[in-house]
């Protein structure tokens, strides 16, 4: 047996227990939060207010909240995963009743203190849900179609909450999380050929239910230049700021397009192109090996742990990073069409953030409880 | 390790990384079913690491194509949908294409008096659509014997549809078209005006009537309408600041003669035409002739040097003021020595100016007069072009105060063209509004040598570095020039109060590519000049406001006008030869 952490992790101390964090991807995150703070005062033109200044507040907060997640027993969260999840549903379902509409979606919801955004805390929820559900499922569980409904049910249903906001953008990740969830988990193949061919059929019904700017978007950007001042303005300009960047970039400060406001949304979802502007390919790179090198940790993580609930959960959380860097990234370049998606830790705003810093103190949480065992059937009496 | 189930944990038991080695190596002993589940979990564990890989990689190589191979794609913004519509009249652009003039469709409204029902409601309505029309002339016009009564030319729109509203008979619309100056009065005395019936009255309008009635491709001007505002703003202000009459501007390519710039203020709106002064009609730039002062020491020294009959440093006795009959002639500002052909360009002194043409005799000087265009008019493309008043017959005395600029009177493009012709290299560009096809060769005449163009621009750098126009000196652009001031002609003598101050200006002086005059008309000393009225203190300040904002626009790259090179193209270097080298 491994000898460094004792027989019985479950019964570390605290101090043991810190020891154990994961101090490197601390230094990543917080170097990724440190690239962050600068676009935001590269964006507000030099100053801290409005943005650098609280985004710091934030960070400082959500390394509290990482920290404190990451110290908690890890067969706590599997107990607490359903009543998590069903808690983000319900806020799903308050938010359609009594949400504040923001730039004509209806997702917030005002808490008083802080606005919480519940599409947010369900990327978090499904993962801590899907993973408790197969950490309990044995092999013959998963190959049976019948067993997936309840997965599948646990994945729609937020997705339709979400959609019907609507948030075309969101919709997609969760539903690309569980997918994820259930690949890791093993399902075979063959189901997801079927989803996906009953997917693609269903694109033209789909289609008449998006919205005319979600359709717009799509079509723009099929052909970005079809509109260059109305819906292809973003990816257009992101576009020109890209170039103008070039290798080296432009220097700190000195971005035009972003600088000129040419670049909209550059403190939020677009300000990688304003990084980019000015840091040049080089700076781009050097954020992208950043994330890569979360990603890294993330998988090692899971590799690292002896029981299914935490690999999954790691996993299903590098996973839910992994899609905000890829669609944040390969919409501002144009590859994909454009969503609000941000750019974890670097964009403007706190849910995003929160959501992040809490899912890699899940995820350090599973580090730190790597040894520890969960018995499938009967995990409730481990404790 | 061996001592666990592996059934009971499922995967969860493989310990460390030799879980993701081939299973065979992993495990001494793998059993049953385990197998296949242990394969499977590690390759999606794989497939889901290698599509990270892959996504990253795409999103940089996605980069390096965005930020470093594609060449930045030029954006077309799109165009309004418009049908093409032919006007009868061609545009009117500059020399970067933005429009000068251009033609609106519109309707005008006439009667037919015999159709109309009811005049009395017919003036009513219209009166009520048209407050501007006069009730007793409409009515008078409505109930006449004619067929055809204009009521009012180019309407709007807007107006056109409320006439159809009132549905009254005999009404009916010619279609015309409405000249436009999207400029307003910035470039009045150049584009000019239109008339009622659309043809050209005054300036490019007038003189390239014929082309651009029927024309489609619009006429590009050598105007810079940029350079014209810059013009305008500063001679407006000097005009304002020494309560002047007036003045005129000109900027001009050296090179080739394109005039970028032409004004003459007051100025007009072409637009609303009516009633416009006389005097706002009047361009001085080319249709006002007058005696421009000491910018003829110009031509006294350049045909004078390109003689080869005297040189530089030739010096001439400026200590005895001349008779010329009644009238002495004096110098401003007396050096009390003899001066060389330099210094008396320098310090504009009128005694020498005319020692120097008694040597070189009344022919001489009016053959080169003829070269350089002053004794002929402006070949300018306006119909307001003024005939040069030159003596005749032409007597010895004439030619002395034509070297210092009085008894010949001549319009200031006539000036900015002669004068451009002794420092671009000695060749006289005739002066044009019309763009020139740079595939063809620019016209011109040789009129001096270019060792003489290069003894004049030092003669013009000499005037601002150390002479009368200090005041055009502007930081990293090495400006050369000559001032005039000229005392106004008052009644039947020459006023002392009332003068005209002219500054000739050329930038860079090393290589000249644009000359800048400027001419402000009967100007009032104020505080700010300590009570001088001279070009020094008036026309100088103007053009080197003027060449400060239009150096970085025409491209010119500022210099260190201290720098060696600088000083050796533009120093005079010669000393004062000999005394005995000129007889007074």
């Amino acid at each position: 047996m491994r000898l460094e952490l004792g027989a019985d992790q479950s019964r570390m101390s605290l101090l043991e227990k810190v020891w154990q964090i994961n101090w490197g991807l601390v230094l990543v995150l917080c170097a990724l939060t440190a690239i962050g703070l600068t676009a935001l005062y590269s964006a507000a033109n030099g100053r801290f207010d409005p943005w650098a200044s609280r985004q710091l507040i934030r960070f400082g907060f959500g390394v509290v909240v990482m920290l404190a997640v990451a110290l908690v027993d890890i067969r706590i969260w599997l107990r607490a995963a359903y009543p998590i999840y069903f808690l983000a549903l319900a806020l799903l379902v308050l938010v359609d009743v009594a949400g504040q509409i923001g730039m004509g979606a209806q997702r917030w919801i005002d808490l008083g203190v802080i606005q919480l955004q519940p599409s947010e805390v369900m990327k978090i929820a499904i993962v801590l849900a899907l993973a408790r559900f197969f950490h309990g499922a044995s092999q013959e569980d998963v190959g049976r179609t019948a067993f997936l409904m309840i997965p599948g049910a646990m994945i729609l249903t937020p997705v339709a909450l979400v959609l019907k906001q609507p948030d075309l953008g969101t919709a997609m990740m969760l539903m690309a999380v569980g997918g994820a969830m259930l690949f890791l988990a093993g399902v075979q193949l063959w189901k997801f050929g079927v989803v996906a061919a009953l997917g693609i059929g269903a694109i033209p019904i789909a289609w008449q239910f998006l919205r005319e700017y979600q359709r717009k978007r799509v079509l723009t950007f099929l052909n970005p230049e079809s509109d260059p001042l109305g819906a292809g303005y973003h990816i257009m300009q992101s576009k020109i700021a890209l170039g103008s960047g070039g290798l080296a970039g432009k220097g700190f400060l000195m971005g035009t397009q972003s600088h000129l406001n040419f670049l909209p949304e550059k403190q939020t979802d677009f300000i990688f192109t304003m990084l980019a502007e000015e840091f040049g390919m080089v700076g781009g790179v050097v954020l992208l090996s950043l994330y890569s090198l979360l990603l890294v940790y993330g998988i090692i993580i899971a590799l690292g742990c002896r029981n299914h609930f935490g690999r999954l959960l790691s996993l299903g959380l590098t996973t839910n990073l992994f899609l905000y860097v890829f669609i944040n990234i390969a919409m501002v370049m144009g590859l994909i069409p454009v969503v609000g998606v941000p750019l974890p830790l670097i964009s403007y705003g706190g849910t995003a953030m929160l959501t992040v810093l809490f899912g890699f103190g899940l995820v350090m949480s599973v580090h730190i409880h790597r040894e520890v065992r969960i018995h499938r059937r009967a995990m409730l009496g481990d404790l | 390790m061996t001592g666990i189930p592996l059934d009971e944990f499922g995967i969860d038991d493989l310990r460390d990384y030799r879980r993701f080695l081939p299973a065979t190596v992993a495990h001494g002993r793998p059993q049953g079913r385990e197998i296949p589940a242990l394969t499977q979990g590690r390759a999606r564990l794989v497939v889901t690491a290698a599509i990270f890989c892959v996504a990253v990689l795409v999103i940089c190589a996605r980069l390096v194509d965005v930020m470093v191979l594609q060449e930045a794609t030029v954006t077309r913004l799109p165009h309004a949908a418009s049908t093409a519509y032919h006007a009868s009249r061609a545009d009117i652009v500059d020399r970067n294409g933005v429009l000068l003039a251009t033609s609106l469709a519109t309707a005008s409204l006439y009667a037919d008096p015999k159709l109309i029902l009811n005049v009395d409601d017919a003036v009513n309505k219209l009166t009520r659509l048209f407050p501007d029309l006069d009730r007793a002339e409409l009515t008078e016009k409505l109930k006449s014997d004619k067929r055809f009564v204009w009521i009012k030319r180019n309407l709007t729109p807007h107006q056109h549809q409320q006439v159809f509203r009132l549905g009254l008979p005999g009404l009916d619309f010619e279609k015309e078209e409405r000249r436009i100056f999207p400029t307003g009065s910035l470039l009045a005395h150049v584009v000019g005006l239109t008339g009622v019936d659309n043809h050209g009255m005054v300036g490019i309008e007038s003189s390239y009537d014929k082309t651009l009635r029927g024309g489609i491709e619009p006429l590009h001007l050598s105007i810079d309408v940029r350079l014209q505002h810059i013009m305008r703003t500063e001679l407006q202000a000097s005009i304002d600041e020494f309560k002047a009459l007036g003045g005129a501007g000109i900027i001009m390519d050296v090179n080739t003669g394109e005039v970028l710039s032409l004004l003459s203020l007051p100025d007009f709106d072409p637009q609303n035409n009516n009633d416009i002064p006389p005097d706002a009609m009047f361009n001085r730039a080319t249709l006002g002739t007058y005696e421009l002062g000491s910018v003829f020491k110009i031509f006294n020294s350049a045909m004078a040097l390109d003689s080869g009959r005297i040189h530089l440093d030739d010096t001439f006795d400026t200590i005895h003021p001349i008779q010329a009959g009644r009238h002495t002639i004096k110098d401003y500002e007396k050096m009390h020595r003899w001066l060389s052909l330099a210094e008396i360009f320098q310090y504009s002194s009128n005694i020498g100016s005319v020692r120097i043409v008694q040597q070189m005799g009344i022919p001489a000087q009016r053959a080169f007069l003829d070269k350089v265009g002053l004794t002929t008019p402006s070949p300018i493309e306006l119909p307001e072009v003024g005939a040069p008043q030159v003596p005749n017959p032409w007597r010895e005395v004439n030619s002395w105060t034509i070297a210092f600029g009085h008894g010949i009177a001549v319009s200031p493009m006539q000036l900015a063209a002669a004068a451009a012709s002794t420092i671009n290299g000695g060749i006289y560009h005739p002066p044009t509004l019309v763009q020139r096809d740079p595939a063809l060769p620019v016209p011109g005449h040789r009129v001096i040598s270019p060792e003489t163009s290069d003894k004049m621009r030092r003669l013009f750098r000499l005037v601002v570095t150390s002479g009368t126009a200090s005041f055009a000196k502007v930081p990293g652009y090495v400006v050369g020039g000559k001032t005039g001031t000229a005392d106004k002609v008052v009644g039947h003598g020459y006023g002392t109060k009332a003068n005209r101050t002219t500054f000739v200006g050329v930038f860079p002086m090393n290589n000249p590519r644009y000359l800048v005059l400027a001419l402000i008309d009967e100007p009032h000393a104020d505080a700010s000049t300590h009570g001088f009225a001279t070009a020094g203190w008036i026309a100088v300040p103007v053009v080197g406001r003027v060449i400060k904002q239009m150096g970085p626009l025409v491209g010119i790259e500022p210099v260190n006008e201290d720098s060696p090179e600088i000083h050796q193209a533009l120093d005079i270097n010669a000393r004062p030869r000999s005394i005995a080298g000129a007889t007074p």
